[in-house]
């Protein structure tokens, strides 16, 4: 299982359109790393290039120690010669083939002697699932078995790395879960590197041993999932990450000490950073609150609002809080309802509220909150 | 028995039902009872065959069913047409989807050159009459033996070709397959160009070569559209009436259409009618092999996978060679034979390919009076041109009329009440037309509207005779892309207008209409176009009165007209083109993406 090193990798389509940046990235053997991003953000072409379906403008692309693409060695190594597996978004299965034939035709092209070819496909399709429907053709298959069959006929060859482009996005719902557990514990039990496509941020959360986030082609961080989620480094990832997604309040601050003094025409607050960091006397910020760190409180303690919104799901409730002209977003967890137009007062509490420039949108730091009255 | 009222009542008061009662009757006149009307013209004495069967006319005989099945002549009558339709039709099959495959082939998959260019000449056969390559064949072949001089390819290389060469099955078979090559190409093309380019990615990936994945994966996935080329090919060719009659008759090489157009216009038109209802058994025939083909065959949907630059075949070496072969190939098929046709116009005397021969006499001369033909007027000068040129128009205006708008009508109550027995009924019968072969539909009509029937008068050799045979050969079309359109707009669009409480005509003209303006207006200019290029509807139906440009052109070329014909069949493809380009502007919607024949 090899690691994949991509240096400087940039693809343009046509003139002036740029789908993938300079993108340097270090896929670790036996990680499961998602491409994330909305669409039209570069991240299948990303794959594609992965797989020698689609040929970089610039740039290389490494298995372990062995070059598979260059365009200044003029090294391109066709997709058959690369050893990786694609899942397609539309599954790809051959229509005029059984399923028994999807999956041994590609071990077929191995030159696999035949008894290890039957073999091979009696084993996937235990494992996937499938054994029932060996002799039907792909028509005949409802939308999930013809994902398990497409996964099978990647995994038969047993390829070093495993790409996947949107796979899920054909399921409903429910089947979508059920997949998601199962994609899972297929990584843990292969080994393999994952690589996959999605621009559902929860499946990338849910999935992934660590998460890339582009934007117009240009990566904006790559990390493990649950730190993208709490120390987003700048506004677009923060804004990507979590639904009901982060509150961000726009705000003048002043330097007080190693603490700022945050104000707005609705709240004023201090926020003091976890780290110390260096800022100038007076700025505007943006202040990102997630909706779980905004708490129901008392009224000694909390701000005023008044309830816009409450939607309860059993397990929490997602609040809308007016309080002057700033809306904010917040879940209470437990069931229990708000009535419309109630007044109910919130503080802040843990360190995970994030402070960013407004100007350049990046993360400064994160911190705790105070309410200064 | 109020109850029973009442429910009719409620029926009528549906405008859709009202609509399809009234298709129910006015199909049934026009297409049902001629079809039983030719069943009885096989067993009567006709005026001309008086002599032959000696019995008086409209008394009842078994003479044609004999002399066609069971006499001396049933060979030369009903067994080689047969077989000669079936040879050429088979045959020309192979020839276009060779063609016309590896030319889709060669521009969805590889790097061939000059793909632009060569696409839209390819289609040009498509576009003109299907006589055109015939004509083009004949003035360059064509040997003095049979003709009484040479052709453009005796006078450039000095070989003459041997007679089974320029004439008869062979030529038939490639000019037939020439003219259905693009259909191929649309076809075959259409699911190369839609394919999921991932199912072949998906191949590579597998480690599957070129060849393997050639064979294993792309030809089995166009393997249905192959199929339907077949049946369209087939079909068409047997239909066929203009290239065997221009390349068949000079060696008495006879298919079951001129057959048929020979016996009808000669001495024994019952004979005729026979082969007429042989004709529309064969069709039926491959209409029902295709119904149960397209029951087996799994639908392999297509989806547009994402950018296939990976499925581009680099021919290297090859691709200039091929590329020129192909342009060659394209230039024989689309503007040479525009040369031809233009040449032979201008030849004083045919078969002399001589600077000094040439003359515009034929297009601008004045008329001199002699009881010759080389003295009869050029056809920009000739008023009989000038008529049957305003005929063909005023035709193709009436017919695209009559289908476009029945058509339109009719996909629409089809729609509305689909899953009922009067909808499916009312689809059936407009389909009908479709699976009757021009000629022998003409013969039908023939046989109905000669002769005085009830109130309706002998129609024989009138305008209304042709625009009412074209209006109903046409409306399958027409009602086939009605249909097509109106499932595609939900009727909730409609039921909006039918709570605010507005009138179906308004709802018809202020909603329905504008939403579906594209589709009407190319149900419109497709009947148009086929009515302009139409032969084998009209040719046994027209009389010196109600002639139109291609029954003129037919007129010239029986006679041995050479550049009479030439020049005017030149006249209707400018024509058809004009009408096609002024479409394509005005539309958007070119006819190579429609439903025409």
């Amino acid at each position: 299982m090899p690691t994949i090193r991509l240096e400087n990798i940039t693809k343009q389509f046509g003139k002036g359109s740029l789908a993938v940046d300079k993108l340097n990235m270090v896929i670790k053997n036996g990680e499961f790393v998602s491409l994330l991003g909305p669409s039209g953000c570069g991240k299948t072409t990303t794959l594609r290039m992965i797989a020698g379906l689609e040929t970089p403008t610039e740039g290389e692309i490494y298995f372990d120690d062995e070059c598979v693409f260059s365009d200044e060695k003029g090294i391109n190594l066709s997709p058959d010669k690369r050893n990786v597996g694609f899942l397609f978004q539309n599954y790809a299965l051959w229509p005029h083939m059984t399923v028994r034939k999807n999956i041994s035709f590609g071990l077929e092209n191995m030159k696999w002697p035949k008894e290890k070819i039957e073999a091979r496909v009696d084993e996937i399709c235990k494992t996937m699932r499938i054994e029932e429907y060996k002799d039907r053709y792909p028509a005949e298959l409802s939308g999930g078995q013809q994902q398990r069959v497409a996964i099978a006929r990647t995994l038969a060859p047993n390829p070093r790395v495993l790409l996947m482009d949107e796979p899920l996005s054909n399921l409903d719902a429910k089947l979508r879960n059920d997949m998601r557990a199962e994609l899972k514990r297929l990584h843990a039990t292969t080994g393999s590197t994952f690589v996959y496509v999605t621009h559902d941020q929860s499946e990338a959360m849910t999935l992934s041993t660590k998460v890339a986030l582009i934007k117009t082609g240009v990566l904006q961080q790559y990390c493990p999932p649950l730190e993208l989620y709490g120390e987003p480094s700048n506004l677009f990832c923060a804004d990507f990450m979590g639904n009901p997604s982060m509150n961000f309040v726009e705000m003048h601050g002043k330097k007080d000490g190693d603490s700022i003094i945050l104000e707005n025409d609705d709240m004023k607050l201090r926020f003091t950073p976890n780290d110390k960091i260096d800022v100038k006397d007076e700025n505007e910020y943006v202040l990102g609150i997630r909706p779980e760190f905004i708490r129901i409180s008392d009224k000694e303690k909390g701000i005023e609002s008044k309830v816009i919104s409450s939607l309860p799901s059993g397990m929490e409730t997602t609040l809308s809080l007016r309080t002057g002209k700033t809306t904010l977003s917040a879940v209470a967890f437990g069931s229990i309802d708000f009535a419309m137009d109630s007044t109910e007062f919130f503080d802040f509490e843990g360190k995970g509220y994030v402070l960013f420039d407004k100007e350049s949108t990046n993360k400064l730091s994160l911190g705790s909150l105070q309410i200064i009255r | 028995m109020k109850k029973r009222w009442n429910k009719i009542k409620t029926f009528f008061s549906k405008p859709y039902n009202v609509l399809l009662v009234l298709f129910i009757i006015v199909l049934s006149i026009l297409v049902v009872i001629p079809l039983i009307s030719i069943v009885r013209d096989t067993f009567i004495v006709h005026a001309s065959e008086k002599s032959r069967v000696h019995q008086a006319v409209g008394s009842f005989t078994t003479y044609h069913w004999k002399r066609l099945f069971a006499s001396e002549f049933s060979k030369s009558l009903l067994w080689d047409p047969i077989r000669n339709s079936i040879v050429t039709s088979a045959w020309a099959c192979v020839v276009s989807i060779l063609i016309g495959g590896s030319f889709a082939w060669l521009v969805s998959r590889s790097d061939m050159r000059w793909k632009k260019f060569l696409t839209k000449l390819f289609i040009f056969p498509y576009i003109m009459p299907s006589w055109t390559l015939a004509l083009a064949w004949k003035n360059f072949f064509k040997n003095i033996e049979i003709t009484g001089s040479n052709g453009i390819f005796f006078s450039l290389t000095g070989i003459q070709v041997p007679t089974w060469f320029a004439y008869g099955e062979f030529p038939i078979i490639i000019v037939t397959g020439m003219h259905y090559a693009p259909f191929a190409y649309i076809l075959i093309g259409g699911i190369l160009h839609n394919m999921d380019a991932n199912l072949e990615e998906a191949a590579i990936i597998l480690k599957t070569n070129r060849l393997r994945m050639f064979l294993r994966i792309t030809i089995p996935i166009v393997m249905p559209a192959v199929l339907s080329t077949i049946i369209l090919v087939f079909s068409g060719a047997m239909a066929s009436f203009a290239t065997p009659q221009f390349l068949g008759l000079p060696v008495r090489y006879y298919v079951l259409t001129t057959e048929l157009y020979a016996s009808i216009n000669g001495t024994n038109p019952g004979v005729g009618y026979i082969l007429a209802m042989i004709m529309i058994l064969i069709s039926v025939v491959i209409m029902f092999v295709n119904q149960r083909m397209i029951g087996n065959r799994k639908s392999y949907a297509t989806v547009t996978g994402k950018s296939a630059n990976i499925s581009i075949f680099h021919l290297g070496l090859w691709r200039t060679p091929i590329s020129i072969v192909v342009f060659i190939v394209v230039m024989c098929m689309s503007v040479i034979p525009m040369i031809t046709f233009a040449l032979e116009s201008l030849l004083s005397y045919t078969g002399v390919y001589d600077f000094n021969n040439l003359t515009l006499s034929f297009w601008i001369g004045q008329a001199q009076g002699h009881d010759t033909w080389q003295s009869e007027s050029g056809i920009l000068r000739n008023p009989e041109v000038y008529r049957t040129l305003w005929n063909s128009l005023r035709l193709a205006f009436t017919c695209s009329l009559g289908a476009g708008t029945l058509g339109f009508l009719a996909g629409y109550c089809i729609v509305r009440r689909r899953g009922s027995f009067i909808s499916r009924l009312v689809e059936d019968l407009t389909f009908i037309p479709y699976l009757i072969p021009s000629m022998a539909f003409s013969a039908i009509y023939l046989s109905m509207f000669a002769t005085k029937r009830g109130i309706i008068p002998s129609l024989y050799g009138s305008f209304a005779i042709l625009a009412l045979i074209g209006t109903i050969k046409y409306l399958p079309m027409a009602s086939r892309s009605g249909v097509n359109s109106m499932l595609q707009l939900s009727p909730e669009i409609e039921e909006a207008g039918i709570i605010m409480g507005v009138p179906w005509v308004k709802r018809m003209a202020r909603i329905i209409v504008p939403i579906e303006k594209t589709t009407i207006v190319s149900g419109y200019l497709l009947p148009f176009i086929s009515a302009m290029r139409e032969l084998s509807l009209f040719v046994i139906l027209v009389t010196a009165n109600n002639r139109v440009l291609t029954t003129l052109l037919l007129f010239y070329d029986e006679k041995g007209y050479t550049q009479f014909s030439n020049a005017v069949n030149l006249l209707i493809i400018i024509v058809v083109l004009i009408i096609n380009f002024a479409v394509e502007k005005l539309t958007g919607a070119s006819i190579e993406k429609g439903v025409g024949g």
